[in-house]
């Protein structure tokens, strides 16, 4: 009698075993936990995007807690399971667009509108999106996932995931890890191109301080912006509509609650779930590929891409200006929509060579540029591939 | 009298937008049916489900949105367009965006749903219409020409399409055509295998976007400037005076002296020190500060 229950005991123990973690991991578990654990390290050491490491980092070990395959619906790839719900912000794409409303109502267009020819910058730098486009394609993508990679390159994290879950779904964890990545490497990654493309003469110019500009502008804007931008690409409406939406809601004066709401408790409430159940969507098995390797150095060439082309551009659109109202080169970068960081270099590596030269707010026009421009050119791949 | 014409104007948009809307609306329902396919000899071909053959017609969804057909009419003479009305009730003439839905022309309507009440003419051209619910609606009709050979339907070349052919390999309840790849993924594999015609098509586009808007907001701009400047004139009577040239230090060391000044004035305040917790019946529903009814602020 005894025996029987001791065997049932250490045959029930065998299995329980066979559930454990411990059971069930490989080395890519160990590998990508390690990612996860870098991304809170760079994050709480080094303040690196901590909004967005944080939750990729913790759903990166989230995802690569390994478990048996036993129809517990635990795992985020499991149909009905509580993450796999959450994920579905990220692949039936609702989630970008909601980031898009909070950018929309946190976002000052004010430096683009007194100065709109910084607008041009922000369309140079897309040309980081489509040299990777190329590059990706000549590494042997189809076009459709090459479109989905160059998207890296408009530095817009939401813009990413919403383009990859509809052009390569099964590339998205780790386009959305690299565009994240970059993102919050951009203080690494700008500065070098930035000083080899610009000479000191020109790091030193002096801009104009912009005009103020009135609140009826700050409503127009959005306005002609949608309908300017979408009439052309209706396939960036989800995103555009709703980054202009958000921002006529600030700029009216007349719905401050939605305004707040929108670029307060909404965007963080989706930042949390879009981070969470990206990172735990990096499971290991589906994750450590060699595809994911190319992404991740594509990722990289597509933001030097970008870099270098919006700094390039300013230097080539200066040829047309007159004196007095030349750019400063060091703002081309700012094209890169990584807002505000790519915005913050500009102003840091300024200080750098004129401690009185002050880029930020010049800085900020070619960076929500960029923000438009990446959604426009995401409409336009959306359009072509799908 | 212009508040009176700008309401009216607001309101006649409003109509027409309204009008327009409940078009594309309209447009996402019956009418966004097609007839797509039609077999009229079946006689090595298709069966239904009680294992017989006759002639069928498939009917196509064109649009993105499910589409009830309960309650239109097929028939296959244009006088009588009520002949076979589709059955209300039954969940299959709901039919999902971009999908198929065979009847059979059995002349067996008690067969259930999809079995008309009106069969082929083999020898004959045969005339077969989709008329909406109110039975005078054509949506959509096609005449399938005589001398029809047994098990080739006739058929729209691509589902939706324009142009009818003749199928040897008969698709019912499928795509006419069948794609196993995306035609436009693959005609840039052809055509830009390096992604060149892409990239200046595409940052063409982003260039002539954001150009555009620099060229409206530059007009803008300029009329806001003009704008505050005949508005300085009118306030202060002083054609020189141009608020536009006092440069941003300037301002903002007036703004930071302004704030300062203001920060340095406080009134005197009746105020009492307690340690008592002091309760308030307040809540973000029923306060007069977040209330819809607020003033808008300006």
């Amino acid at each position: 009698m005894h025996e029987k229950f001791f065997s049932f005991l250490g045959d029930n123990l065998q299995l329980f075993l066979t559930y454990t973690g411990l059971y069930n991991a490989t080395p890519g578990h160990f590998i990508m936990i390690a990612v996860g654990l870098l991304f809170i390290f760079l994050a709480i050491k080094y303040e690196f995007e901590p909004m967005l490491l944080i939750p990729i980092g913790f759903g990166i070990l989230i995802g690569n807690v390994p478990f048996k395959d036993a129809g517990l619906q635990i795992g985020i790839y499991e149909q009905g399971s509580v993450l796999n719900i959450l994920y579905q912000g990220v692949t039936s794409g609702w989630y970008p667009p909601l980031i898009f409303l909070g950018i929309g109502a946190m976002t000052d267009f004010s430096a683009l509108i007194s100065n709109p020819k910084l607008m041009l910058i922000g369309a140079a730098a897309q040309f980081g999106i489509f040299g990777a486009y190329t590059i990706a394609l000549l590494s042997g993508f189809e076009p459709n996932q090459a479109g989905a990679i160059g998207i890296i390159g408009g530095a817009d994290g939401p813009t990413a995931i919403f383009l990859s879950s509809k052009l390569a779904p099964e590339l998205m964890g780790a386009i959305a890890i690299s565009a994240y990545s970059y993102m919050a490497l951009v203080p690494i990654i700008q500065p070098p191109f930035m000083r080899l493309f610009t000479t000191k003469k020109e790091r030193l110019i002096r801009m104009k301080p912009p005009r103020v500009v009135s609140s009826t502008e700050k409503i127009i804007f959005p306005i002609i912006g949608l309908l300017l931008t979408c009439f052309l690409v209706p396939s960036g409406l989800p995103l555009l509509g709703m980054l202009f939406f958000g921002n006529l809601l600030k700029e009216s004066g007349v719905t401050r609650r939605l305004a707040e709401t929108a670029r307060g408790p909404l965007i963080d409430t989706i930042t949390i779930l879009l981070g969470v159940t990206v990172g735990a969507s990096t499971q290991a098995t589906q994750f450590l590929t060699f595809n994911s390797i190319k992404i991740f150095g594509l990722g990289a060439m597509s933001f030097v891409i970008a870099t270098s082309a919006g700094v390039l551009f300013v230097k080539f659109f200066n040829l047309f200006l007159k004196k007095g109202n030349k750019i400063n080169p060091l703002i081309g970068n700012a094209g890169v929509s990584a807002v505000p960081d790519s915005a913050r270099i500009s102003q840091i590596v300024g200080l750098e060579y004129d401690p009185g030269n002050y880029l930020l707010m010049h800085a900020m026009g070619p960076n929500v540029a960029g923000v438009i421009g990446s959604a426009v050119a995401a409409g336009i791949l959306l359009g072509f591939l799908v | 009298m212009n508040r009176i014409r700008i309401i009216t104007g607001i309101a006649a948009c409003l109509a027409l937008m309204l009008v327009q809307s409940a078009q594309k609306v309209q447009a996402q329902r019956t009418t966004s049916m097609r007839i797509n396919e039609a077999l009229v000899i079946n006689e090595d071909n298709y069966v239904d489900d009680y294992g017989r053959r006759g002639g069928w017609v498939e009917l196509y969804n064109t649009s993105a949105n499910v589409v009830n057909i309960a309650g239109c009419f097929l028939t296959d003479d244009i006088n009588e367009p009520k002949k076979y009305p589709i059955p209300k009730g039954d969940v299959l003439t709901k039919i999902s965006p971009r999908q198929h839905i065979l009847f059979w022309a059995d002349s067996m309507a008690w067969h259930g749903t999809f079995h008309l009440n009106f069969r082929f003419q083999p020898d004959k051209s045969n005339f077969i219409a989709l008329f909406d619910s109110d039975g005078k609606t054509l949506i959509d009709s096609v005449t399938v020409p005589a001398g029809q050979i047994p098990d080739v339907s006739y058929g729209l070349e691509v589902d939706g399409g324009l142009k009818w052919t003749s199928f040897a390999k008969v698709t019912p309840s499928t795509n006419n055509l069948t794609l196993d790849k995306n035609e436009k993924i693959e005609n840039f594999k052809q055509n830009d295998a390096k992604g060149i015609g892409m990239t200046l098509t595409a940052m063409g586009v982003v260039f002539l976007g954001l150009i555009l808007l620099y060229l409206i907001f530059k007009f803008v701009a300029n009329m806001a400037i003009h704008l505050t400047k005949l508005r300085s004139k009118r306030a202060a009577g002083d054609a020189s005076t141009d608020s536009g040239d006092i440069s941003g230090e300037v301002l903002a060391a007036i703004s930071t002296a302004l704030y300062e000044l203001n920060e340095d004035v406080h009134d005197i305040e009746r105020t009492v020190l307690t340690i008592q917790k002091v309760r308030r019946t307040y809540s973000p529903w029923s306060s007069k500060i977040y209330s819809l009814r607020e003033i808008p602020r300006k």
